[in-house]
């Protein structure tokens, strides 16, 4: 794991090298050409641009691992101060977005799969497929004008509040776009649950379960879906990397100070320690949490835990 | 990118002679014949065949008037007769800049698989194929790129390179690059091991013999199951780039952009929201129900449920 994370470093640090002229003079703009060549080289200097790249790489990884992430060439503040204020309203977000989605993808899931064909399988699939198909971009686009033209509710009027500061502004400014967010991942695990589940619905320990007069929601819990939540476990780490790549562009649309709303506006700025930064950071909270979907597999299940 | 339903394929009971006819699973008019019975496929071909026409269409210039036309007379104009689906706040029309949208859509979509298709499948068949090493440095590579979400992947990549048409496509190619190496390297392993490449080991074929001609014909079903998923998932990618403003740059028309630009005015003028979205979801559901498809199609054992 700490090999992918640092991988994934190289990788981010490579791809981002790629990029043609010097991200300093492009960050100055205009103002670059009023300096003078001394001062252009000592801030290249203060910057490692003119060093070899292997030298460039191993002082910003020596300036991660020491929890100093640069400043940022745009806003001139340390890019850990500007993390530090976003990353949590992502956090919640992803959060909140994910238990969305399990309680959609779970519950449609689970009791689709207990009456194939009925009312609640058929809504359920319906709404898997708008929430597969229908990107989030529209949906929140689509979401915010209706809250716009029919409730006068505009989620961008007001500055964002933390959870902590005033919890019930923040849950109203968190909950739409978690909800954007939950309906695509509601739908890769609806449809992993559903097909888990009737899989499991079929097995002889479930028809000996229902036979010794157990109730039938302890065989729907117990037996059926403990049994069917591997999978679903699987599809739900999947889908955290389409939940972070959804954050970016969700707290576009709903005006949320996150990490992937600074992450787009550092690219629009060329402000590379920035996009660097937050890059790996999702990238390491994607890692850690499938090593975390790892963990959970042997608590689940017993089988893996003895292996 | 689940792997069910992707097992290998049952050695051709073939005679010695010839050994090296490409067995796919299922003959090429069967598997049409499947894809259109299963439902999936059935609405995924019509809806992709829509959307497919109707960019090459604009692509041929068969656009009712020039995308790019502003007039002046007729901003914000609700859908008529002359503008099926309205006109924008500069007076275009909306349909035409829909379909051309459509066919930019189409053509970074196509290059991106291209890109995603040709450089995964070759990492992962040589990851399946050949020795412990090569494959245990494709996969830890392969892993650090999953690591990455995908779309991230795509928008540093075109941060790095800058905006623009081949560069859209370089990126969501080189986003989807790990899950055609995963998908394709599975199948191999397990082929590598099956009867007939067994065989053709016996009887002296050389590697790359074995390589193009028993086994790649055999991953061909998933490749095409996972190309239609690709191109589902690149359209997605392409406009939510475009969405964030790192599309190609005007006046290339493109779908997110439209749906972007609609989002401020969308509260009194719906259609500008309505028409770009609807062309992207057809899209996007056509080519993943082709996709669910080509997979029933396929995989007799799904086909039977």
């Amino acid at each position: 794991m700490v090999l992918t994370v640092f991988g994934v470093s190289v990788i981010v640090f490579l791809v981002l090298r790629l990029l043609p002229g010097n991200a300093l003079t492009s960050a100055l703009g205009v103002s670059a050409g009023l300096l003078n060549h001394a001062q252009l080289v000592a801030l290249d200097r203060y910057y490692g641009v003119g060093e070899p790249v292997v030298q460039q790489y191993g002082s910003w990884l020596h300036a991660i691992l020491t929890g100093n992430l640069g400043v940022s060439l745009s806003s001139r503040t340390s890019v850990v101060s500007l993390v530090g204020a976003a990353l949590p309203v992502t956090f919640e977000l992803a959060i909140a977005a994910m238990l969305l989605g399990l309680l959609i993808g779970v519950l449609f899931g689970v009791f689709g799969a207990l009456r194939p064909g009925r009312l609640v399988d058929v809504s359920g699939q319906g709404v898997s497929v708008i929430g597969l198909g229908v990107p989030s971009f529209v949906i929140g686009t689509g979401l915010v004008t209706l809250l716009a033209s029919v409730f006068q509710y505009f989620p961008s009027s007001e500055t964002f509040a933390s959870l902590t500061s005033d919890p019930w502004l923040n849950i109203q400014q968190i909950f739409f776009p978690a909800f954007t967010l939950s309906l695509g991942i509601g739908a890769a695990i609806m449809r992993t649950t559903r097909a888990s589940m009737l899989e499991v619905v079929g097995q002889n320990y479930v028809r000996t379960a229902r036979g010794k007069g157990l109730s039938r929601h302890s065989v729907t819990w117990k037996h059926i879906f403990l049994n069917a939540f591997i999978p679903v476990l699987t599809m739900s780490g999947i889908q955290l990397g389409y939940l972070l790549g959804g954050t970016v562009i969700v707290e576009q649309i709903f005006v949320l100070p996150g990490l992937g709303r600074l992450l787009v506006e550092s690219i629009n700025d060329r402000d590379f320690p920035v996009v660097q930064s937050v890059t790996m950071i999702f990238a390491a909270g994607f890692v850690v949490v499938n090593m975390l979907v790892d963990i959970l597999y042997a608590v689940i299940d017993p089988r893996i835990r003895n292996r | 990118m689940t792997m069910t339903g992707v097992g290998s394929p049952p050695a051709p009971p073939a005679p010695p002679g010839e050994l090296d006819a490409a067995a796919s699973p299922v003959n090429r008019q069967g598997l049409f014949q499947a894809l259109w019975r299963s439902p999936n496929g059935r609405v995924g071909l019509v809806l992709v065949g829509i959307v497919v026409a109707a960019a090459i269409a604009a692509s041929l210039g068969g656009t009712p008037y020039d995308p790019q036309y502003q007039n002046a007379a007729a901003l914000l104009q609700h859908p008529t007769w002359s503008h099926p689906f309205g006109t924008d706040q500069f007076g275009r029309d909306i349909l035409s800049l829909v379909l051309d949208g459509l066919g930019v859509s189409l053509e970074i979509a196509c290059l991106a698989v291209l890109i995603a298709g040709a450089i995964g499948t070759v990492a992962g068949v040589v990851a399946g194929f050949l020795g412990r090493w090569t494959s245990a440095v494709i996969m830890r590579v392969t892993d650090m790129l999953f690591a990455i979400p995908a779309i991230l992947l795509a928008l540093i990549v075109v941060a790095a390179l800058g905006a623009g048409w081949l560069n859209s496509a370089i990126a969501i190619g080189v986003g989807y690059i790990p899950i055609f190496v995963r998908v394709v390297r599975g199948p191999v392993l397990a082929l590598r091991e099956s009867g007939y490449v067994m065989a053709g080991r016996v009887l002296g074929f050389s590697r790359s013999r074995l390589l193009l001609r028993h086994i790649l014909p055999n991953v061909g079903g998933i490749m095409a199951v996972q190309t239609s998923l690709a191109l589902a998932w690149s359209v997605l990618a392409e406009a939510s780039l475009s969405f964030l403003g790192q599309g190609p740059p005007p006046p290339t028309a493109s779908l997110g952009e439209m749906v972007s630009q609609a989002g401020s005015l969308a509260a009194t003028a719906w259609w500008t929201l309505a028409a770009p979205s609807v062309a992207i979801i057809i899209a996007v559901i056509g080519f993943n129900l082709l996709g669910d498809g080509l997979r029933d199609a396929i995989d007799p054992r799904t086909r039977k449920r």
